[in-house]
């Protein structure tokens, strides 16, 4: 499979702490890949060292051949990233449909068209019903799916999804992993973070492991769970 | 955008019948306009866009020495002088944005007010050009088909026009593109870049227009004081009214800085001649209640309850 997206040796430094040191992953297109480890194992510092949201020490870069490890990260949004934040981030005091324009407007040159292609993304994630609503009253899942409709609406080649199922209930948690795994069918390319281990099993083709900035283990979902290493990781040992 | 663009049209046939009608306060009605026009150009900034500046006078004062200089020295008709002016505070926003817009927080709102002490001192210093402190005189205008610019009837008609302009650009860019990069740039950065925007790029833009906007109404200030003094014209004051006007008004929406004009300037006025002196304190008391108690402004907390009440009713049928 041709790769999508490739970061060599990506280290990140903050002060003395290396908060990620040398980690390597690539992705190709319909892929998933989950990143899994402890808290601050250094998950979502690579994730942002990746996406251009964090300075990165060492490493490199590439989407679809084209080195980007120096553009910042909104041109690299412009080359076809598209992520969530962990901690939502809407423009509270606009509407869900003007919180998706924005991003239409990317590609989208007029109003009409930014439009049509922003009510299109709130009909696939099932948010079209609350478009006029001020985004500061949405609750936490329908927060998480504005995340992503504001993602997936700059019509990126990657996604990163930052922790998107944290936090919802058993429906909510099964909704969100078809949806993901619909985004993998068009083609789309995806990075997770991830805790719910029912999700990463479910929807990784790939699995990175990371424990305090190192990666410890890499392969299918199942060769990772049994990886003794990971299970001293999470478990820790006597 | 209908409801903004027939509010255009009040204002536009309103400002046409009024020199008709109160031919005798067209001075406070020249005021109000100017403040409107200022404060909507430095809504784009402060408001739409979230930087809060509290430098403007610097382009007023831009406006208004063109204005006067080109006049008195060289001879340059005011429309000419205005058009440079508002090149100039272009250029000039642009250089200070990219000094300051890397600074976060409240940093560059006192950038800005040192900006306007800088220029302060130039005209003081520069008697050569500015006249020093005693400041410049427009002693003659020309008399664009034969109209008399130095009547206060030419003079409101011109404030209108300005004021009118500015409310205009304002609700083209509201609805487009830009307004919506202007607003995400102010929500969030980081959501901003998320969604393929270049904050400073915005921030630099919107500085550059507002800034242009602003030094046009300076210049027919300029004309309106027809004495142009460096203490008052390039005024902390001035930038605080401004500012003021359009918090006061609504930050962010189209008819706050306006309605703000209005009632700052109208409410001043008219508390200064049935107060006299106790004037400032029914000012200030004014801006605390609104402060209070309408947080967003006036016309930014009307359109927020509006906006609920729709959404209430439609979750609701």
């Amino acid at each position: 499979m041709p790769n999508v997206l490739r970061a060599d040796g990506i280290t990140v430094k903050f002060g003395g702490v290396t908060a990620v040191n040398n980690v390597s992953l690539s992705l190709g297109s319909g892929e998933i890949l989950g990143l899994i480890g402890p808290n601050g194992a250094g998950k979502t510092t690579l994730f942002n060292a990746v996406t251009g949201f964090a300075p990165m020490h060492s490493g490199r870069i590439t989407l679809l051949d084209k080195d980007i490890t120096t553009l910042p990260a909104f041109k690299r949004t412009r080359l076809g990233f598209g992520r969530t934040f962990q901690t939502e981030r809407p423009f509270e005091e606009l509407t869900v449909l003007e919180n998706v324009l924005v991003a239409a407007f990317l590609t989208a040159g007029r109003r009409s068209e930014a439009e049509r292609l922003a009510m299109g993304v709130l009909e696939q994630v099932g948010l079209a019903d609350r478009a006029h609503q001020p985004a500061l009253d949405l609750n936490l899942a329908r927060r998480r799916r504005l995340e992503l409709a504001k993602a997936l609406a700059v019509k990126p080649k990657v996604i990163f999804l930052d922790e998107i199922m944290a936090g919802l209930n058993p429906p909510a948690l099964r909704e969100m992993i078809a949806f993901v795994r619909s985004l993998s069918a068009q083609g789309l390319a995806v990075l997770m973070v991830e805790h719910i281990m029912e999700a990463i099993i479910e929807l990784s083709d790939h699995v990175i492991v990371l424990a305090s900035g190192e990666k410890i283990a890499e392969g299918t979902p199942h060769q990772v769970t049994s990886d003794e290493r990971v299970i001293e990781a999470y478990l820790g040992t006597d | 955008m209908i409801k903004h663009l027939i509010g255009l049209g009040v204002l536009l046939a309103v400002g046409i019948a009024y020199p008709a009608i109160f031919p005798n306060n067209l001075t406070i009605a020249i005021s109000v306009l100017l403040f409107a026009g200022w404060a909507t150009s430095w809504d784009l900034l402060g408001g739409w866009n979230g930087q809060v500046s509290l430098g403007h006078a610097s382009f007023v004062g831009l406006g208004a020495y063109f204005v006067a200089i080109g006049q008195s020295q060289f001879g340059l008709a005011p429309w000419w002088t205005m058009a440079m002016a508002a090149a100039f505070a272009a250029v000039l926003g642009y250089f200070w944005g990219q000094l300051t817009f890397s600074l976060r927080g409240p940093y560059f709102s006192l950038s800005t007010i040192a900006v306007a002490e800088i220029l302060r001192l130039v005209a003081i210093n520069e008697e050569w050009l500015t006249g020093g402190a005693t400041g410049v005189f427009i002693a003659t205008l020309p008399e664009p088909f034969g109209i008399d610019l130095f009547s206060r009837t030419a003079q409101f008609y011109m404030a209108l026009a300005f004021a009118a302009m500015v409310i205009a650009i304002v609700i083209a860019i509201s609805r487009g593109r830009f307004g919506y990069q202007l607003r995400a740039v102010r929500e969030d950065e980081d959501s901003a870049m998320a969604s393929g925007i270049d904050p400073t790029a915005t921030k630099l833009k919107a500085f550059m227009l507002s800034a242009a906007l602003t030094s046009i109404g300076g210049g027919i200030y300029g004309i309106v004081l027809a004495f142009i003094e460096p203490h008052v014209i390039f005024a902390l004051l001035l930038s605080v009214q401004i500012a003021l006007t359009a918090i006061i008004g609504g930050r962010g929406t189209i008819w706050g800085p306006a309605v703000g004009a209005l009632v700052l300037v109208g409410a001043g006025e008219m508390f200064r001649t049935t107060f006299a002196e106790a004037n400032m304190l029914i000012y200030g008391i004014l801006i605390l209640v609104v402060v209070l108690f309408l947080p967003r402004g006036i016309v930014g907390e009307l359109a927020r309850r509006h906006i609920r009440r729709l959404y209430a009713k439609r979750a609701q049928g």
